[in-house]
C-alpha cells in the first residue's frame, strides 16, 4: 500500500554495475565526493581553528596553522563582552532575539501551511492547478518587491518595528512554498481513507486531527527545517519590521564585523559567526535522515 | 429495516458518463451483488450509495426517504472500501471504535461493541496491533469489522476479496454468507468475480459502460441472459453465440445455421425477421457421433478437450465458430474426431442481431 511505503522508505533496488567500468566509476565518485568536502569543510576548520586562536595568534600566523594554545577566550567575548556600536554586551541578545522571532515564526507557519494543504488537496475544484500555480508564484518571487506596501501597511495597523510584525511578515513569505508541500504530500495520501473516515461520521478537523495529522511526521519535519533555515538567516526583514529593540542574530553579527574601532578581532567574529550557525547545524545533525526522506516522499507522488 | 431505491442515477466525471440513468430496487434483507468488467462504474455506484460523490441526476432512497443530500455518516451504513482503507496509525481496537466515538456512543457501549465484532471475525487477537502487522486476510476482517460495529442495517462492500489468495478467497466467501444470514441485514457487494456473485447474491446487478444490463436472479442472469453481453460475460466458458438466418415455412419458422434448422418458438417467430442471434449454453449441448444427431444438431469436428476434473469441455469448430459443449469425463475419452452437437429443448436463447438485446418467449414476457 501506498501509505506504508512513504512511512518505511523506498525500496531501492540495487544498481546493475559492470566490474571494470564500476571500479573506474567508483574511484571517480570517491574522488569526486572528497573534493567536494574538502570545499566545504576548509573554510569550517578554519573558522574554528581562529575561533581557539589570541589575537596576536591571529595576526602573527598562517590562517591553516593550529592554535598553539587552544582557549575559549575568543568565544566568551563573543557571546558575553564584545562590542557592537557602543554597546558591549556580546551577540548572546541578538540570539535571543532570534529565537524569540523564530520559534512563534516557524510553529504558526506549519501549522497554518498544514491545514491549508490538507484543505487544498481535498479540494476538488476545476481551478485548483491554477490555484497553486499561484502558490508557485507567491513562493519564488522576490518578496524585495512587496516590502514598501507591507510597511505602510503594518504601520497602519501598528505592528511595524514589532516582534509581531517581524512574525507576521515571516509566516506570510513561509506560507506559499510550506502550503504547497503539504498539499504535495496530502494529495498522495488514499484518497479512500479520507471516505471511510467520512463514512465513520468524521468531519474535517476530526479527520485532520486523528488519520492526516499522524501520518505526517516526515513532511512536518522538512516544514520545519525549511521556516526554521529561512528564518534564523533571514537579515532583510527583521532589519527593516523587528524594531531596534528585536535585532536579531544575523544584524548584530553583522554589526560586530563591521565595527571598527582598534583592530579588528578575527577570533572573535569567528566565533560570534560559529555561535550564530551552531543552532541550524544542531537541527540538521538531528533530522537529517527524516529531511531526505521527507523531501522525497514530499515531493514524489507515492 | 433498510430498502435501498435507486432512481435513475446519473453521475459525470468531466465527460466522461460514469452512471448512466440506473434504476433498481433493493429489498430489505438481500444480497445484492453489482457484476460488471474493471471500469463499468461499480465502485461509482456504491459511492453514490454510500453518500461519498454527488450525483447529477435521481435519486436514492433509503426506506422511501430521501437520501440524495444527505452526508454519509447520516446515511448510517456500513462500508468496506476495495483498498481496505485501514487508518494506518491507528491500532485495529481504535480502528474499529473511531467511527462510534464520532457519534459520541458512550465508552461502556462503545466496548461492547467492539468486543461483539471482533468476537464474530475472531480478531480479537489483533485488537492491539496497527494495520501494518497484519497479513491481507486480517486486515479484510478489520475491515469488515470497522463497518459492522456500526448499529445499521445497510452493508456496502467494494470488492473486499479481490487481494486475496484463492484459497481465502473460498473461505471468506462461506463467512460473509454466513454473515449475512446471520445479521439479516441488506448488503450491496461489488465484484467482478462471477463465482462470488453466483454463490453470494439473491440478486445480481449486471453493468456494463455504466448501464445497468440486467438485475435478476443468478439462475435467470445464468439461463436467460437479457443480452449478448451478459450472455458472454457470466459463465465460464461464456454462452455459445451463434448468427442464424430465419426462414419460414409449413412447419413455422427454423433458424438456420451452419446447416443445421432449428425450430423456433411460435413466441419469438412472431418477433424476428431476417437474421437473429442464437444463444446455447455449453451444458445444453449433447454431444453425438457425426450423422446421428439428425437436422436440429451442428456438425462440426473436435478442436482441443480441457478436462476440468468434474466435466470436461469440448471445443467443436463448426463453421468458422468455436463452440464449447460440458460433457463427462468418461465421454471425453472415447471422443470421435467428428461430432453433432444437439441443444437440449428450450434451451436456446434468442437476441436481437444490431441491439444484442434478448427476444423474450412466451413464458418470460
Ligand atoms: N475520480 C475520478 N475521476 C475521473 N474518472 C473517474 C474517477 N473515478 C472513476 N472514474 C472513471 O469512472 C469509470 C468507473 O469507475 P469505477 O471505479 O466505478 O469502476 P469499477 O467498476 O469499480 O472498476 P474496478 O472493477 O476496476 O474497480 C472508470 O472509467 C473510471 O476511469
Ligand atoms: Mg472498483
Amino acid at each position: 500500500m501506498s501509505f506504508t511505503d512513504t512511512r518505511t522508505g523506498y525500496h531501492r533496488p540495487e544498481a546493475p554495475t559492470g566490474r571494470g567500468w564500476g571500479t573506474a566509476a567508483r574511484v571517480g565518485l570517491w574522488a569526486f565526493l572528497a573534493i567536494s568536502a574538502l570545499f566545504f569543510a576548509i573554510p569550517l576548520f578554519v573558522m574554528l581553528s581562529t575561533s581557539l586562536k589570541t589575537a596576536e595568534e591571529v595576526r602573527g600566523g598562517s590562517v591553516f596553522a593550529l592554535p598553539t594554545d587552544p582557549s575559549l577566550a575568543a568565544w566568551g567575548k563573543a557571546w558575553g563582552s564584545a562590542c557592537i556600536g557602543r554597546v558591549c554586551e556580546g551577540i548572546s541578545n541578538g540570539l535571543w532575539n532570534s529565537v524569540k522571532i523564530l520559534v512563534p515564526s516557524t510553529i504558526l507557519s506549519v501549522a497554518i501551511a498544514a491545514i491549508n494543504g490538507y484543505a487544498l488537496s481535498l479540494w476538488r475544484v476545476p481551478y485548483a492547478g491554477l490555484l497553486l500555480a499561484g502558490l508557485l508564484l507567491g513562493a519564488f518571487i522576490p518578496f524585495q518587491v512587496m516590502i514598501y506596501p507591507l510597511v505602510r501597511m503594518f504601520a497602519q495597523v501598528g505592528i511595524y518595528g514589532s516582534l509581531t510584525g517581524v512574525v507576521v511578515v515571516h509566516v506570510l513569505f513561509g506560507l506559499p512554498i510550506l502550503t504547497l508541500i503539504f498539499t504535495n504530500f496530502y494529495r498522495s495520501l488514499p484518497p479512500e481513507l479520507m471516505k471511510a473516515a467520512r463514512v465513520d461520521g468524521a468531519g474535517f478537523f476530526r479527520i485532520f486531527r486523528r488519520i492526516v495529522l499522524p501520518m505526517s511526521a516526515n513532511v512536518i519535519i522538512v516544514a520545519v527545517i525549511l521556516s526554521f533555515t529561512g528564518v534564523w538567516n533571514d537579515y532583510l526583514l527583521a532589519l527593516i519590521f523587528a524594531g531596534r529593540d528585536n535585532l536579531p542574530m544575523t544584524v548584530q553579527l553583522n554589526s560586530l564585523v563591521g565595527t571598527r574601532i582598534g583592530l579588528p578581532e578575527y577570533n572573535v567574529n569567528m566565533a560570534a559567526t560559529l555561535i550564530a550557525a551552531l543552532p541550524p547545524l544542531i537541527l540538521y545533525l538531528i533530522s537529517g535522515q527524516y529531511f531526505v526522506r521527507g523531501v522525497t516522499a514530499g515531493a514524489v507522488k507515492g | 429495516m433498510t430498502r435501498v431505491s435507486l432512481q435513475n442515477i446519473d453521475r459525470h466525471y468531466g465527460a466522461l458518463h460514469a452512471l448512466r440513468d440506473v434504476s433498481f430496487e433493493v429489498e430489505d434483507g438481500e444480497f445484492v451483488v453489482l457484476l460488471g468488467p474493471s471500469g463499468c462504474g461499480k465502485s461509482t455506484l456504491l459511492s453514490s450509495i454510500a453518500g461519498l460523490d454527488p450525483l447529477q441526476g435521481g435519486q436514492i432512497l433509503f426506506d422511501d426517504q430521501d437520501v440524495s443530500r444527505l452526508e454519509p455518516a447520516q446515511r448510517n451504513i456500513g462500508m468496506v472500501f476495495q483498498s481496505y482503507a485501514l487508518y494506518p496509525s491507528m491500532k485495529v481496537r481504535s480502528n474499529l471504535s473511531f467511527g462510534l466515538e464520532s457519534q459520541r456512543m458512550s465508552r461502556a457501549k462503545i466496548d461492547e461493541r467492539v468486543g461483539w465484532a471482533a468476537q464474530l471475525l475472531q480478531i480479537e487477537p489483533l485488537l492491539d496491533r496497527r494495520p501494518a502487522a497484519l497479513s491481507g486476510g486480517q486486515r479484510q476482517r478489520v475491515a469488515i469489522g470497522r463497518a459492522l460495529v456500526r448499529d445499521t442495517d445497510l452493508f456496502l462492500f467494494d470488492e473486499p476479496l479481490s487481494n486475496l489468495d484463492a484459497k481465502l478467497r473460498t473461505e471468506m466467501r462461506v463467512e460473509i454468507k454466513a454473515l449475512h444470514k446471520r445479521l439479516g441485514a441488506t448488503f450491496i457487494y461489488v465484484t467482478h468475480d462471477q463465482v462470488e456473485a453466483m454463490t453470494l447474491a439473491t440478486r445480481i446487478a449486471v453493468m456494463n459502460g455504466g448501464r445497468l444490463e440486467q438485475y435478476d436472479t443468478p439462475e435467470t442472469v445464468y439461463e436467460r441472459p437479457a443480452s449478448t453481453f451478459v450472455a458472454s460475460f457470466i459463465g465460464a466458458p461464456p454462452m455459445n453465440l451463434l448468427p442464424a438466418r430465419v426462414v419460414r415455412g409449413d412447419g413455422g419458422a427454423v433458424a438456420e445455421v451452419q446447416g443445421a434448422r432449428l425450430p423456433i418458438p411460435s413466441g419469438i417467430a412472431a418477433q424476428v425477421e431476417g437474421e437473429v442471434t442464437l444463444g446455447v449454453r455449453c451444458e445444453a449441448l449433447t454431444v453425438m457421433p457425426a450423422g446421428s444427431g439428425g437436422p436440429e444438431a451442428f456438425t462440426g469436428s473436435v478442436v482441443v478437450t480441457e478436462p476440468l476434473g468434474a466435466d470436461t469441455l469440448v471445443w467443436v469448430e463448426v463453421g468458422e465458430h468455436r463452440l464449447c459443449a460440458r460433457i463427462p469425463p468418461r465421454d471425453a475419452r472415447s471422443l470421435p474426431g467428428e461430432v453433432a452437437l444437439a441443444p437440449a429443448s428450450g434451451a436456446l436463447s434468442f437476441f436481437h442481431p444490431e441491439s444484442g438485446q434478448r427476444i423474450p418467449g412466451e413464458a418470460e414476457a
